[in-house]
């Protein structure tokens, strides 16, 4: 399912993260520290966009040396169609560039109504 | 710093097994995370990030308040056997009666369940807030029961109210014997007739229990009032969440106006022909309830295109919503008034009447469809 038009602050910027390098599996920590988000908030988030089938998760294949094995996370091609045409609909959050996010999550102004 | 972290990653290690194996991943993939954390209070964050992420997944607090509820009922079934074992016998003709059915009580309490999850007639509880408050809150008014039989009894004095006045070993062991009956002769059916319907393997069983309820009235009624509160609260059960709050709502509200009804003050002898007119007022005031609660409940479905499909089973619903209005009266007005056991028949039944009644309005006017929510009892229930 694509992602719904009233999407949090917080998901936007997750989506964005994902779609500026779509191609490319992405770890928790990664996405957190680009995005500003913490891990409580970060999770649940993938988590709702995996059951959407916005993004695709998968454990890395092979053990790596002196840590243990990542979970990792990129769009689906269905979820980067949704996710190009959901950011497109409002600006997309200057993830590069932007200040630390406060902590309390935001609600866009179109998900109070 | 060190031992906090430490203490954090293996708290979530541990309370991740209590998800479901489809999101236990999640939580594995954020201690995996974790290493790559600089260590010190982000290290920390992060960890409790993880724990915060369980608990919300696991529906945390949902679960904690429904076991606390459960823990409640456990508390009160020990304080109604306790009340029954401390009635002195010589004081009680009742008292070891009362004690029997007491522990049957519990018994139902405790078994049911069990032997429901196991075939799923009663269980899991079903999600959302209305299933589990209404199982915790009838399995409280069923302790209660208990508690009202041992008190009645204790204040009626010799030859008590509700049977001969001295407990007959064998009226109660003939009874457990054909409630034991009553639930081996369905399985016993289906093993030896595997192809049999519904009304082959329940029939014989309902004959049985209807003998055990001429043996061991309040026992069976007990068991059934169980049954019924484990079956409309389950995963699987034919009752929306949302007509299952109707039903409630209005069986609080019945139990409240028969009690206001009863409490007025009157001088008037009780004749039998009085006595008929109470017991047709007590009767009429759940049907005149379960009806409106079975339009309301009715009316919450939507969506079948099929005329016929939606008039069946709007009156089903109603019917349903209806049975347990008069059920939860019923009830209630048994434990407040011990003396009105027989509202625990009388209630379903004009609940059923009424609320069949209801559903087949609703199924008249089929363009009412509310199924965001619907009225019961001047309460706005959403059925969301």
């Amino acid at each position: 399912m694509p992602p719904r038009a009233a999407l949090s602050a917080q998901t936007r910027e997750v989506l964005a993260a994902l779609a500026a390098q779509p191609s490319q599996w992405r770890h928790g920590y990664d996405l957190a520290r680009e995005t500003g988000l913490k891990s409580g908030t970060l999770y649940p988030i993938l988590i709702r966009l995996a059951d959407r089938k916005t993004v695709e998760a998968c454990w890395e294949a092979d053990q790596p040396a002196g840590r243990p094995r990542r979970h990792l996370y990129r769009l689906t091609s269905q979820g980067l169609a949704a996710t190009t045409a959901a950011l497109a609909v409002a600006p997309t959050p200057a993830v590069a560039t932007r200040p630390r996010r406060a902590a309390a999550p935001r609600r866009l102004a179109s998900e109070r109504s | 710093m060190e031992r906090m972290t430490r203490l954090l990653a293996g708290l979530l290690g541990t309370t991740a097994r209590v998800l479901p194996p489809a999101r236990r991943q999640w939580a594995e993939a954020v201690q995996a995370e974790a290493g790559q954390v600089p260590a010190g209070w982000r290290q920390l964050h992060w960890l409790a990030g993880g724990l915060w992420l369980v608990a919300r997944e696991a529906n945390m607090a949902r679960k904690i308040v429904y076991w606390l509820g459960l823990g409640v009922v456990a508390a009160a079934a020990a304080w109604a056997i306790w009340l029954s074992w401390r009635t002195v016998p010589t004081a009680d003709p009742e008292g070891v009666t009362d004690r029997v059915r007491v522990l049957v009580g519990a018994s139902a309490l405790l078994v049911l369940p069990w032997a429901g999850r196991r075939s799923g007639l009663f269980g899991p509880v079903g999600s959302g807030i209305t299933p589990r408050l209404v199982r915790v809150a009838g399995c409280a008014a069923v302790c209660g029961l208990g508690v009202s039989i041992v008190h009645l009894d204790r204040n009626a004095g010799a030859g008590g109210v509700l049977g001969s006045g001295t407990i007959s070993w064998a009226r109660e062991i003939a009874g457990l014997a054909l409630l034991g009956a009553v639930a081996a002769i369905p399985p016993v059916i289906r093993a030896l007739k595997p192809q049999a319907d519904a009304g082959a393997v329940w029939g014989p069983a309902g004959v049985v229990a209807l003998a055990a309820f001429v043996v061991l009235p309040m026992q069976v009624l007990t068991i059934l009032y169980v049954a019924g509160i484990l079956t409309a609260t389950s995963r699987r059960s034919p009752l929306p969440s949302a007509a299952l709050a109707i039903g409630t709502i209005t069986g609080l509200a019945t139990g409240l106006i028969i009690y206001g009804v009863l409490a007025i003050p009157s001088d008037i002898a009780l004749t039998g022909g009085i006595v008929l007119i109470i017991f047709l007022i007590l009767a009429a005031i759940p049907f005149l309830l379960a009806t409106p609660a079975g339009i309301a409940a009715a009316w919450l479905l939507s969506g079948i295109e099929d005329p016929q499909e939606l008039r069946a089973r709007r009156v089903r619903q109603g019917l349903l919503a209806g049975a347990t209005a008069g059920a939860v009266g019923g009830l209630l007005i048994t434990v407040s008034a011990m003396g009105l056991g027989i509202m625990m028949i009388i209630g379903p039944l004009a609940g059923i009447a009424g609320g069949a009644l209801g559903g087949a309005v609703a199924a008249a006017h089929p363009r009412k469809s509310l199924p965001g929510g619907s009225w019961a009892a001047g309460m706005f229930v959403s059925s969301r």
